[in-house]
This record gives structure tokens, sequence and C-alpha cells, in this order.
């Protein structure tokens, strides 16, 4: 457990590096100039624009990208210890495809004419489809076995198929290319659209997903060997499913409805985690949600400065960069 | 560009020879494909707000059977003509809509309607049909649809190929007469425009940016290229334009609009609303509260210029918003 302490700088360092690097060049000195006339340290006097480039838009995006990547690395550990099944991520129970269809059906089929954005209709069409996939997951018998693990995995993948379907149809209806674009943006999921009133979501969402899984590392351990060990213990393995599968929902729909669908961080996190620091959730739980931070806030620089003068979206970097260095990580802890 | 000015010399050195009635069959070559005109159509299906509107100013809306994809209302002198011609769908129509009006011609302003991967129908489907398809030469002579959905100006635009365009029209419903008559109105237009703008003197760094939309309100916008129409504008008017893509439609990051600081922002107006920032009002607000936004010269200045969407796009609107533009530069009080 020692290595804690070095949790603050290494947020820290990546905060700063976050808000240092952008589309446009602003020297390190305007930067931590902004930052110390904010913490009230220095009352020297900054060109308008690039503090609010620095505080405004980079900062505010950095501190999202750093809960979205925190949440959604969560989400994956969660699941894949609760349904013992390595494949497991948030995307796996319709959520994604959910969020898709609900985007899709405010901005091509003009469902709330305008006055609901893109992103209100993501988080409605989320918690829509986890609904209706928990609700099917029921109704086949989804219990507290081995047998219910495969169950809602199943259900997810039939909710997936169908709200993908509804994605497809209302295109098919009416997209044209700038909504086909626009649409495309959002489903690879996007960061430029954060300002700071996006924080009082993000961070108390993503401190009480982390609570929420701290306080549970005991079941989480236990589940790993299934839920009849975990029972046995005394574990209560329907409420526990509920309370943790319910916070995995939300955080991800939460952060699914501020950046879109930003694939790849719940599947690859933990397991990169799981071969450096082990399998006991005690140790594994912080240090995901720390490396899935740094992870989301790199890859929000990375798609930033790719391609000059254009922004790619975040989804693309976290599977270019997260897909080679995750086989690295896999080679290597083999090879240990 | 040896193409392009070939191809320009070409039409302009038909054009005297077309007084005389066109020749039937009238041969020529559109977008690439070759096209065979019997005889002067007696009904055309436009799928376009420019092309239909240029049909009405060469006194044909008694031949347009059918018009689609509409982004603002039609230009005010045309109201009671437009209301004999029916509208098809306001976005893409389909195949067989436009089949079913029997056409003996089908024009549009773009390939993503009617080419390789048309909404509407490719040109070998209208072939088949045995209906001739003509595209205007400004969506392809210097442009390229094939990597992008809105695709890239390699050269700039200019109006030559809005006149070529004209006056092949005019030549294919043998009208030529009326078709030099309002390409000689419009130059001297345009003409007209570009001196008012040079008497300004204006400064040589006077810079602006076109905001067409953006998929979410706070997310990297849509804003013109520097090669498209609105590219042609500022070029004309002796502008900078702040982005620098060919694309004809980039999203470029507000951080990087901000730092650019253009002297103007000329937002988009349209119907059409399909995303929050469509509405002009929106766009406003999103300026003038944004924390960035908000801290440009243009924004403090209210030097923040409403234009109808169509106008960006290559359509005989541009010249009048040419002279809307040159109008408001002179408003601005930039002079040196």
């Amino acid at each position: 457990m020692g290595w804690f302490w070095l949790a603050p700088p290494v947020l820290a360092a990546a905060l700063l590096f976050a808000t240092a690097v952008g589309e446009t060049r602003i020297p390190l000195s305007t930067v931590v100039d902004v930052l110390a006339v904010k913490l009230g340290l220095s009352a020297r006097a900054i060109d308008a624009i690039d503090f609010s480039v620095i505080w405004h838009y980079r900062m505010s995006r950095a501190v999202v990208a750093a809960c979205g990547g925190a949440s959604l690395a969560l989400s994956g550990l969660i699941l894949q210890a609760l349904l013992r099944n390595p494949l497991a991520e948030p995307y796996l129970l319709g959520i994604s495809a959910g969020a898709s269809a609900g985007a899709v059906s405010v901005t091509v089929a003009g469902f709330g004419a305008g006055l609901v954005s893109m992103s209100a209709g993501a988080f409605a069409g989320g918690l829509t489809a986890f609904a209706l996939v928990a609700l099917l997951a029921q109704a086949a018998g989804g219990g507290a076995g081995a047998r219910g693990a495969g169950v809602i995995i199943l259900a997810g993948i039939a909710g997936s198929q169908m709200f993908n379907a509804l994605t497809a149809l209302i295109i098919a209806q009416s997209a044209s290319a700038e909504q086909a674009r626009g649409i495309m943006f959002w489903l690879l999921g996007n960061l430029s659209g954060i300002r700071w009133p996006d924080i009082w979501l993000a961070l108390p969402m993503v401190l009480v997903g982390l609570g929420v899984t701290l306080w549970h590392v005991r079941s989480l351990d236990a589940f790993t060997f299934g839920a009849e060990s975990a029972a046995a213990i005394g574990i209560d393995v329907r409420r526990t499913q509920v309370v943790l599968i319910g916070t995995a929902t939300l955080i991800t729909a939460i952060m699914v409805s501020l950046a879109g669908a930003i694939g790849f961080v719940g599947l690859v996190v933990p397991h990169a985690m799981r071969i450096l620091v082990g399998s006991r959730h005690g140790r594994l739980v912080p240090a995901t949600a720390l490396a899935g931070a740094v992870f989301l806030m790199i890859s929000d620089v990375v798609s930033r400065i790719a391609l000059p003068g254009q922004v790619l979206p975040i989804g693309v970097v976290t599977a270019l960069v997260g897909a080679p260095a995750f086989a690295i990580i896999m080679i290597r802890g083999r090879q240990r | 560009m040896l193409r392009l000015t070939t191809a320009i010399v070409a039409t302009l050195g038909l054009a005297p020879m077309a007084f005389a009635g066109t020749q039937y069959p009238l041969k020529l070559t559109s977008c690439g494909h070759e096209v065979t005109i019997e005889k002067a159509p007696e009904s055309v299906v436009s799928v376009g707000q420019s092309t239909t509107e240029i049909l009405y100013m060469l006194g044909l809306s008694d031949k347009v059977a059918g018009t689609a994809l509409w982004i603002n209302p039609v230009l005010p002198e045309f109201a009671e003509a437009d209301k004999t011609v029916e509208r098809l769908s306001d976005n893409a129509p389909s195949f067989e809509s436009v089949l079913a009006k029997k056409p003996e011609l089908v024009v549009t302003p773009y390939e993503w309607m009617i080419g390789p991967q048309g909404a509407v129908g490719t040109r070998e489907m209208f072939d088949d049909a045995k209906i001739a398809s003509w595209i205007m030469p400004t969506e392809c002579v210097g442009k390229d649809n094939t990597q992008s959905m809105d695709g890239a100006r390699k050269i700039l635009f200019d109006t030559a190929l809005l006149y070529q365009g004209i006056s092949e029209l005019a030549e294919i419903f043998d009208v030529s007469d009326r078709g030099e008559k309002l390409i000689a109105d419009l130059k001297a237009r345009e003409e007209a425009a570009v001196e008012k703008a040079k008497a300004l003197d204006l400064p040589a760094d006077v810079s602006g940016v076109f905001w067409y939309s953006s998929a979410d309100i706070e997310i990297d916008p849509y804003v013109a290229g520097i090669n498209g129409v609105p590219g042609w504008m500022l070029s004309k008017l002796g502008v900078k334009n702040v982005v620098t893509s060919e694309e004809e439609w980039p999203t470029v990051g507000w951080e990087t609009i901000a730092k650019s600081n253009p002297t103007f922002i000329v937002a988009a107006e349209m119907n059409r609303r399909r995303f929050p920032a469509d509405d002009i009002a929106v766009k406003r607000e999103y300026l003038t509260s944004d924390p960035l936004a908000k801290e440009m010269e243009a924004v403090k200045k209210d030097r923040i210029l409403t234009m109808e969407a169509n106008a960006m796009d290559p359509s005989v609107r541009a010249i009048f918003a040419l002279e809307k533009l040159s109008d408001a530069l002179a408003g601005f009080g930039l002079a040196k």
C-alpha cells in the first residue's frame, strides 16, 4: 500500500500536463501564472483570452477527463468482478447503444425540437437501455449464481443489438452528411463541450462511485470466486449486485452524457492494473481509478495535438493508444 | 489547375455561340459524367435550393416538377412561383419520389445527393431510368468529395464556376440569352461589392470566421474552411480567414478560434432545427455568455454578423452575401 502517496502528485502532474498542452501554443509560464492567480498566490495581469483558454477550457476539460476516465475504469472493474467475465465493460450492458440511440433521436429524428440537447438524450437513452436489459435479465431468470452472470451478459447483447438497430433505423430515415458527421463526432467521444459547470456533475459522481466501490472491496474479492462463494461468507449477494451494478451504470451514463461514448477504458485499465498491482480489490480499486483518470487525460491531450489544427475524437485515441499499450502489458505480465 | 482553367475557358468560349439557340442533342460533361440532352427539358426535378433558385431566376419555374433539400426560405421575389412547385421533401427525397415526377432532367448542387454515394441515387441509376442528371460545376471542379462527407476544396472557390453552372443550365433549357443577362447582372453586383470593400482601405490584419453550426452547443463548431464560399468572400474583400483547413466545413476548437481572435464573426441563420446551435439566437447567447468565447474581440465589440446559411454554400446568394459582408465591414469602423 506504500505507493498510495504517489496518487496526488501523479494526478497533479497529469492535470498540469493536460492544461499546458493544447491546440494552440501557450507558454508554460502563462499556465503557471493562471494557476497562481486562481490559487490567490499572484495578482499578475494575464491576457484575457489566454486566461480563458487555460482556466475555462483546458482546466475544466482535464478535470472532467480525469473524472470520466476514473468512472469508466471503475465501471469496468465492477462489472468484470461481479459478472466474472473478463470481457465485461459498461458497454456490454447496452448503456452505450442506448445512449447512441438517445442522442440520435434528438439530433436526427428531431425529438425535443432542438430544446433537448444531445447529451440529455444520451443520458435518458443509456438509462432506458440498461433498465430494459435488467428487466430482461430478471425475466429470463438471472439470479445470483453463475447462470445469472451469463444471463445478464446475454440480455446486454440483445439490448445493444436492439438499440443499435434503432439508431440505424433513425439514421437511414433522414441523415444528411452533416448530421452523420455530428453523430460520429459524438459516438466516438468528445470532450470539447466541457466547461466548469459540468464538474458539479462529474466530480461528485466519481467520488460517490469510488466511495461505494471502496466500501465493497471485500465483496468484490469474494465475487471473484463466484456468487456462491460470496453468499457462503455471508455477503448479501442480491443487494451487493444491485448497488454495485447500479453505481457502475449511473457513473457511466453520466460520463457518456457529458463526453459521448469513449470505448476501451473500462476494458483495458482494470486488466492493466490487475497485472501491475495484483487482483486484491483493496489495491486494485484505487489503482484503477487513478490509472483511468491519468489515461483519459493523456488521451485527450493526444487527441488535441495529433493532427495540427484538428481535434480527433478521443475514442479513436483511447483505442489506438490503448490497444498496443495493453498488448505490451499483457505480454510482459505473462513473461514474469 | 490546368483542367479548371480549360473548363472555364471552354464554357466562356461557348457562351456567345449559344445566343443562336442551343443545338440538340446537346452533349456535355457534368462532374465527369457524359450527359446527352435530346431537347429542351419540359420537366426537371431540382434537389437543392441553390439550383432551384437559379432555375427560377432563369424564368423556368413552370418547368420545375419538384424540389427538395431546403435550408432557408425561398428568395422573396420567387415566393409566388415557388408555391406552384411541389416540394418533395425538405431534406433528401427518395429515388422513387423523384422518379414519380417523371422528369427529363434532375439537377443538384451536391454530389452527396446524386453521385457515387448519393443519398437520392447514383448517376447510373438515373441513366438507367433515362433521366439526364446534372450537377453544379461548383461541386466538383477543384473539389474532392471522396475523403470526407462535406468534401474538401483544393483550390479557392470562384464565382466563375457559378457562372459556368448558370450558363450550362441556360444552354440546356435553350434560354442562353436569359443566362447571359443574369450572369452580367450578378457580375456587376459582385464587382460593386468588392469595390466598396476596397474603398474602406481595411488594415491588413482584419480577420474573420464563419460559424455554421455545432453538433452540441459547447463542442467544437463547424466553421468554414479556407477554400469554400466564405473563404472566397473573405479573400475578395481582403480579409484573413482564421481557419486554415481545406475541408469545406471542418470542426475547429474554440481554443484555436479564440486564440486567433478574429475581428468579426459571421454566424449562420437557418430554418433547420437539428442541433440547438442551428438557432441564431442560441449562437449569439453562446458567444456572449461562454467564458472563453465572450473574451474574443469580435464579441466584445459586437461584430457578429448574421448570414443565411445557404449563402455560405455555392449559390447566387453568395454574391448577395458578399454585398452584405462588404456593407457590414463598412459599419465596423475598422478603417485605418
